[in-house]
């Protein structure tokens, strides 16, 4: 009986190691990632970079399921931060993307301490030479490209008043920078029209998000409602007023069919992509930053790493053809954003360009007609001033 | 017909056990019945979550050095809580209680830090930490002793005045709010970690000991000598058992109750400053749930000094290893963990009543036990 009991065993524990041994991947390159939320959420932030994650190592034929580690729920707190980084590199991983701010430090201290693993931290700003990257993108100019298809409904309906449900104002520059290309997207079809920001002080606030686009449609009579911040609601709202508006990082016209115009979106894919592209190419972790031209990845509509989701049916007439016309000079670099020229989009989608000043709504002139653009070090870090039109309202 | 509720007179040691075991053992097969479910081979990852992934594993050292971290500040929160708990002061408090004494520890770190020595400002540290949680608990002692008020309630609703205390301060960016970085356009926790540290103990070639683990192994060592062998002890039992017993034997209860509650919360604030001084930065999480997680921790030990550190080292290892076993099964993230850790728990407090009642169905014309 013994004997029989030991022979299955031992078959059992073959079994075992021969299910261990299954084909070898194409490559042994392996992939972690720290999430401030849950891997399996549906939508959101998380979601959208894990969607990115998955996305770019099909695209590179790795395994996501024996070549991604990741430990999820995260908070951005130091100690369980690097805790989280011994784990992965414990599994052996060669690079590790964190996706929340607050990363920041654990990454550049985990930099130093792991030189043979890649460190490439979203939204972030510090990096070194050599393992260590930040990444994020210009979304700004997807902000001014969804504020062509507001301006053009604006004129359509009528309506110069146009609100902006913001996570916050002016205290970051992230959040100041859409707003401000998104205002101007708008002047430049619709020179009259005013922009209100009500300010959540929160990168998610659901109910918030709700009530002040309500607010901003009842009290400031609103016929447009853009948004930086997680949930559709404000679109929600905005369908149930019998206005329209443009959403933010994913395509909600889903969640508002009857009011959504177009959203500004980020595909985290495009930089993943490259990312791991540039890691698996690399002899040494120490190369990455240099193959990868620059330690702060700063992708636009030009990598296709912003954008916009498709038009809704609920666009004014010669959207697709503005959006196309202005893409196109972004993309060539023609033009940027903040620069001291501003262009002027009729209601049969011309696009003209002319040199004008850069203004904020105190009066101070921020870029000279026909100055150069903005730096990308103010865009991404210390721009504190709002455009003119741009009023931030209780 | 129906079922009757009856206390155990008493419960042989093998049965406890055996109870015990029977619990956990069942909580894992629900587990791997779940995990066979969404498509993962329920030993392997059984295998990763209580090896916590240091088999073959070249940093294995680090995941153990994490595992001691976490380790600390529940057993610590855990004990100091067992102290209220004997003398049925419930206090729900813990997680305040952390905050303001890591909130103190930081201060002391961050404005003292670069001018003292360090082992005066890792005491200081200590101190304040112990002084400040010690007066947060105070509150809800005081405010019993004096009006009869539900201390349950109230240490409960003061956990959420310290923690919007300390998301204040980690979300105001001022001129005056030392504990955010100066340079960052966003808040972020200003770190003291190269300042002032708890130090480090090197053993071999790679493992380094917090010096916390000794002390925290010498506080629990007094603490069940103050529980078991002193007067104060001795009273908090009385207290404990019946507060009219107590005043009978001429003990001034509310004393005591003060006295008691102030210790316990004080050696919460001392966890916590062990916490900030290894961590070496606050965050808005830095108590990672163990005042909540202390409560459980107590009560499966009986309140029992020594068993607290095997439950909380239990415990320990059911939060870390599932993160490092959630890490490497795409189908099973950390909410899965948490799940998991929940069964266990709820089964073996299920046996704990089972050790201490047992059911019995009512017979005919009256119940067995009146």
């Amino acid at each position: 009986m013994k004997k029989i009991i030991a022979l299955l065993l031992a078959t059992v524990m073959l079994l075992a190691l021969v299910a261990c041994t299954a084909p070898e991947e194409e490559t042994d390159f392996k992939v972690g990632a720290i999430y401030i939320n849950s891997k399996s959420d549906t939508a959101g932030y998380t979601y959208a970079h894990h969607n990115g994650i998955t996305t770019a190592m099909k695209q590179l034929n790795l395994d996501t399921e024996k070549q991604l580690f990741i430990v999820d729920n995260v908070p951005e707190d130091k100690q369980q931060v690097l805790a989280a980084i011994d784990t992965l590199v414990g599994e052996g991983v060669n690079m590790i993307f964190g996706i929340s701010f607050g990363y920041i430090d654990a990454m550049e201290e985990a930099a130093t301490k792991y030189p043979d693993v890649i460190f490439s931290h979203a939204t972030g700003y510090k990096s070194n030479d050599t393992n260590f990257n930040n990444y994020f993108g210009r979304a700004y100019q997807a902000r001014y490209l969804s504020g062509i298809a507001a301006g053009l409904k604006s004129l359509e309906i009528g309506n110069n008043n146009v609100g902006y449900v913001a996570a916050y104002g002016t205290e970051y520059a992230e959040t100041a920078s859409g707003i401000n290309g998104f205002a101007l997207g708008v002047q430049a079809v619709n020179p009259d029209a005013q922009v209100y920001v009500k300010n959540l002080g929160a990168w998610a606030h659901e109910k918030n998000e709700k009530a002040f686009a309500e607010a901003l449609i009842n009290d400031f009579g609103c016929g447009i409602i853009a948004q930086h911040c997680d949930s559709a609601q404000p679109q929600i709202v905005a369908q149930d007023k019998k206005v329209y508006g443009c959403g933010y990082n994913s395509d909600m016209t889903p969640d508002a069919p009857k009011a959504h115009l177009t959203a500004a979106i980020w595909h985290w894919d495009v930089y993943y992509k490259t990312a791991m592209q540039a890691a698996m190419d690399c002899e040494s972790a120490d190369k990455f930053v240099e193959k990868m031209g620059t330690s702060a990845y700063y992708g636009g509509l030009k990598e296709n790493f912003v954008d916009v989701s498709p038009l809704s049916e609920n666009c004014a007439a010669n959207t697709d053809k503005a959006i196309e016309a202005v893409r196109k000079l972004i993309v060539d670099g023609e033009w940027d954003v903040f620069s001291g020229a501003k262009l002027t989009i009729d209601k049969d989608g011309n696009v003209e360009k002319a040199n004008a000043a850069l203004v904020d709504n105190k009066g101070n002139v921020i870029v000279a007609a026909g100055g150069a653009s903005v730096e990308d070090g103010v865009i991404t870090g210390t721009m504190d001033y709002f455009v003119e039109g741009v009023t931030e309202v209780k | 017909m129906g079922f009757h509720v009856v206390k155990r007179d008493k419960c042989p040691v093998w049965m406890r056990i055996s109870l015990y075991l029977a619990a956990i053992v069942l909580a894992f097969l629900i587990g791997a019945l779940m995990l066979l479910v969404i498509g993962v081979d329920p030993l392997a990852y059984y295998n990763k979550m209580l090896t916590m992934g240091t088999v073959g594993n070249r940093y294995a050292h680090m995941a153990v050095m994490n595992y001691i971290n976490e380790f600390l500040p529940l057993v610590l929160t855990a004990v100091a809580l067992s102290l209220a708990f004997k003398m049925r002061f419930w206090n729900i408090g813990g997680e305040g209680q952390f905050i303001m004494g890591a909130l103190s520890a930081s201060f002391v770190a961050l404005k003292l830090g670069p001018s003292l020595p360090m082992p005066l400002t890792l005491v200081l540290m200590c101190l304040l930490a112990m002084l400040v949680s010690g007066l947060y608990g105070l509150i809800a002692g005081a405010l019993k002793v004096r009006f009869g008020t539900n201390e349950t309630l109230m240490t409960l609703m003061l956990n959420y005045i310290a923690l919007y205390i300390l998301m204040f301060f980690g979300d105001t960016k001022a001129d005056w709010n030392f504990f955010l970085q100066t340079e960052s356009t966003r808040p972020v926790f200003q770190s003291f970690s190269d300042i002032v540290s708890f130090p480090l103990i090197p053993i071999g070639k790679n493992f380094k000991l917090n010096s916390c683990l000794l002390l925290t192994l010498i506080i629990g060592v007094l603490v069940y000598v103050y529980i078991k062998r002193t007067k104060h002890g001795y009273e908090i039992n009385v207290v404990g058992d019946s507060t009219g017993t107590a005043h009978y034997a001429g003990m001034k209860v509310n004393w005591i109750v003060l006295r008691t509650v102030f210790i316990s919360a004080a050696l919460i604030g001392l966890a916590a400053a062990f916490k900030v001084g290894t961590a070496g930065v606050l965050s808005t999480s830095i108590t990672n749930d163990v005042g909540w997680t202390g409560i459980i921790v107590a009560w499966l030990a009986q309140l029992n000094t020594g068993m607290i550190f095997v439950v909380s080292a239990l415990i320990t290892v059911l939060q870390f290893g599932s993160t490092i076993a959630a890490s490497t099964f795409a189908q099973v993230d950390s909410s899965f963990a948490n799940m998991l850790q929940g069964i266990i728990l709820f089964l073996v407090l299920a046996a704990d009543f089972f050790i201490r009642f047992r059911i019995v169905r009512i017979k005919k014309g009256g119940s067995e036990n009146g």
